[in-house]
């Protein structure tokens, strides 16, 4: 596994270089907030972060994409044929994804990539991306990435990741994509000899500091009809506004809608977001609505993350930690609590 | 001054316990500083969650609107503003309600609190009268409260209830002196170009949650004119034009029903400030028609009603 | 060479200005080709939703009549459009839309004069605004 080490001065220095060849998206400070963007120089990339409003799930999955355009001309010998509409497919580097977000990605990979079906603006996306992580030496109290299944310094679903050392960083390798990265560039600093003792403290604190917030393993046992009737739910729905913020900003939430938009004799096939939280997402055709009350929708929220997804695939729970719903929610609706309701079925202080 | 929680909890145990209502709307302490979560007690053992204090800044008349049982409810001066327009619209009866006035002292701006802290989190906040101290891992402040208010709790005109049953402490001052349109006539004097790009500017983190439509009170229609499909009046992806047309319509659907209690503001996650669309509707109605939301129950909502002597300013 | 002429909408109420409209071209009143119409019983029905719709679609200017204050066929239709169509006004040019855009009047069913010279002036203000550039919307602008 490669490693090289380079001071903070010098990391503009292979922004710039990386820039040369891939398209480098990192974290901007956007006057409230950081948010990954498409760095036009390596000067605005900002790793003092904790993490960005929204998830990285965006350059992926953009909230809205053209999917096919097509013309109604009837003159036009493509009447009526979608024409897929050609994305950039160069190749891309995404510098400072947090642990969590990447293992969100193998999450999402469930979804978009799958024996029968692949969904070709995800997975084209997915493959042209070399992701370059940044550990997390301090998370922050909404962070429980350590009861997910993840943890600060996790490399799960990273190319390659970066440990910020104090005076610079430790950039290792993880993947192959991630060797291939690493060793096309110049060798930096050496490697300090105390660079593996110090990761490994570093992690141990982060960790410490995380400790276990909620544990789902009763969740597992218990049967799934019990948890869906249980009492709690009422009081868990009240609060919530039934606003798409917590799906948004998740991420592992990928639901989407597709909508047609016609304007005279054009149109586009469009995919947007969609979020199980608002009312029309499960309207049937025929009118029908089998989540028309709040409490059906945020009973499915939680469920679908905590009991459905591990039920259904057996690899670990539907939700990375990340925080980021704790943290936005505007009527502090809060999954560290529910997680504790359905495994304990208290209702005690957080 | 901050001894709401141990009033609210008297109330809500005796309201309970006397049948005299079903439920009791309140907050209770949210999981993380500077936050609250509203709350629904249903019984006199629930009512010990009950809690009050500076980050009870969302507006809990937003879960009255078609309730079919007798409610108490917490109420600050502009949600008892709403809740006088709930009653002018028949959203919920007069009988129904059971209203436990909050004189206001301004509720707490969580971001502009976590701006200026700049990045280190907060894990502990104490509130006192006029401070607010923060405390975090290795850090301690002490902010002068008055200052980190929500935009609208500084230029407020109506902190104590209009409408209540029993008040939790004493009338409060009114603000005086304050002019509550700086911003809207900032924006006038611009040109219609960097109007324009004003708002152009404002909306364009917007993702669509529709966070600030769900928080608001008076948003409760069955179909939003965003749902509706036939025909479609705005797209729902994230095109500029689109995303103008829903703030532009949503404020104009809350005119002269907006009470600028900040619960849009509030809610949004990209932290846009909406209230610049609604902050212009207010001040126009006030102008023209000298009309204040939610003060007077018997007053009927200005686009509900007419005077033929109306101002007709732009009629040829 | 052609120049430029705008496109107007106009959502005239049945009774009074559709009929006013109707009168100025039984008369042979002279006015410029470019509104289209849209008919609605009662100016009051005109909603926002409409206006902006209009300007979505690409029209360069929005004009609304009505009947005279106290006239209106539905006693009051009108009465709730001017508070309505005022604010709505006032809104739409804070937000930066040029003023000359929008344009509201009352012409009764017997005012073919003055339909024909508000139609006049509609245009003639539309045209010094220029081709509608803002709120048009023909295709999503999305990735």
């Amino acid at each position: 596994m490669s490693e090289i080490y380079l001071t903070k001065q010098k990391l503009p220095a292979l922004v710039t270089q990386w820039m040369e060849r891939y398209r480098v998206f990192g974290p901007v400070f956007k006057g409230q907030y950081h948010d990954y963007a498409l760095l036009g120089e390596a000067t605005e990339l900002d790793l003092n972060f904790q993490n960005t409003r929204l998830s990285p799930k965006g350059l992926f999955h953009p909230h809205s994409e053209k999917m096919f355009d097509f013309t109604l001309d009837k003159d036009s010998p493509e009447a009526g044929i979608l024409k897929e509409v050609p994305k950039d497919g160069s190749p891309r580097i995404i510098v400072g994804i947090r642990p969590c977000d990447a293992r969100a990605f193998q999450l999402d990979d469930r979804n978009f990539i799958t024996d029968q079906f692949k969904d070709p603006w995800w997975a084209q996306r997915r493959q042209n991306t070399t992701l370059v992580g940044l550990a997390c030496n301090n998370p922050c109290s909404t962070c429980f990435c350590t009861s997910t299944g993840t943890g600060p310094f996790d490399t799960a679903g990273l190319d390659a990741m970066l440990v910020d050392l104090g005076e610079g960083y430790l950039l290792q390798a993880v993947t192959d994509k991630g060797t291939e990265l690493v060793e096309k560039l110049p060798a930096g600093e050496p490697v300090p000899a105390n660079a593996a003792a110090a990761v490994a403290s570093l992690r141990k604190a982060a960790e410490e500091r995380l400790g276990v917030q909620f544990d789902l393993g009763p969740v597992k046992t218990r049967s799934m009809n019990e948890l869906f009737e249980a009492p709690f739910w009422d009081e868990v729905q009240f609060a919530c506004i039934n606003c798409g913020t917590c799906t948004y900003l998740c991420p592992t939430c990928w639901c989407f809608d597709i909508q047609d938009e016609v304007y005279q004799d054009k149109g586009e096939r469009i995919r947007i977001w969609d979020s199980c939280m608002f009312p029309l997402f499960t309207l049937h055709g025929a009118g029908h609505n089998p989540r028309s009350q709040k409490l059906q929708r945020v009973r499915q929220r939680f469920m679908h993350k905590l009991k459905y997804y591990p039920d259904k695939y057996s690899c670990g729970i539907a939700c990375v930690g990340c925080g980021r719903c704790v943290q936005q929610c505007p009527v502090n609706i809060d999954i560290r609590r529910v997680a504790r309701l359905m495994s304990e079925s208290c209702i005690c202080a957080v | 001054m901050w001894n709401y929680t141990e009033k609210i909890r008297e109330a809500a145990e005796r309201l309970l316990a006397e049948n005299r209502v079903d439920v009791v709307i309140g907050f209770r302490k949210g999981t993380l500083p500077l936050m609250n979560e509203p709350y629904l007690a249903r019984s006199v053992d629930q009512v010990k969650q009950l809690y009050w204090d500076g980050n009870c800044g969302i507006n809990l008349a937003n879960y009255l609107p078609k309730r079919p049982d007798r409610v108490a409810i917490v109420a600050k001066g502009c949600d008892s503003r709403n809740i006088v327009v709930h009653l002018q619209e028949n959203q919920i009866q007069r009988e129904q309600l059971y209203i436990l006035g909050a004189p206001c002292h301004g509720m707490l701006d969580r971001r502009k609190i976590l701006a200026d802290l700049k990045g280190r989190e907060p894990l502990r906040v104490d509130e006192t009268d006029g401070s607010v101290k923060v405390v975090g891992r290795d850090f301690e402040e002490t902010l002068d409260r008055s200052s980190y208010l929500q935009e609208n709790c500084g230029i407020c005109l109506h902190r104590n209830p209009v409408i209540y049953d029993e008040l939790l402490g004493d009338l409060v001052a009114e603000q005086t002196d304050v002019d509550r349109y700086q911003d809207v006539r900032q924006v006038e004097g611009k040109d219609a170009e960097q109007r324009w790009q004003y708002f152009e500017d404002l909306i364009a983190p917007c993702l669509r949650c529709y966070a600030c439509r769900n928080a608001c009170p008076l948003c409760y229609c069955p179909t939003c004119f965003v749902d509706e499909a036939r025909p479609q009046w705005v797209g729902k992806s994230l095109d500029r034009t689109d995303t103008r047309t829903f703030h532009f319509l949503r404020a104009f659907h809350v005119a002269g029903r907006c009470t600028d209690c900040g619960a849009c503001e509030r809610a949004c996650p990209v932290g846009i400030k909406v209230r610049q669309f609604t902050k212009k509707m207010e001040k126009d109605i006030k102008d023209l028609y000298g009309y204040e939301v939610g003060v007077k129950l018997e007053e009927r909502p200005p686009l509900d009603t007419y005077k033929p002597g109306d101002p007709e300013p732009f009629f040829k | 060479m052609s120049e430029w002429e705008p496109k107007i909408v106009a959502f005239l109420c049945n009774w009074c200005s559709y009929g006013g409209a109707d009168l100025a071209g039984v008369s042979r009143l002279q006015y410029p080709a470019n509104i289209r119409i849209i008919r609605v019983p009662c100016s009051g029905r005109v909603n926002p939703k409409f206006i902006l719709a209009a300007f979505r679609h690409g029209a360069d200017g929005v004009w609304v009549s009505g009947c005279h204050p106290g006239d209106c066929h539905y006693i009051e239709g009108n009465y709730y459009a001017r508070r309505k169509l005022t604010l709505f006004h006032k809104l739409l040019e804070y937000t930066g839309i040029e003023p000359g855009r929008l344009h509201f009047s009352w012409v009764s069913s017997a005012e073919a004069t003055k339909f024909a010279e508000t139609a006049r002036q509609v245009v003639e203000a539309v045209k010094a605004a220029g081709p509608a550039r803002h709120f048009i919307k023909k295709q999503a602008e999305v990735a």
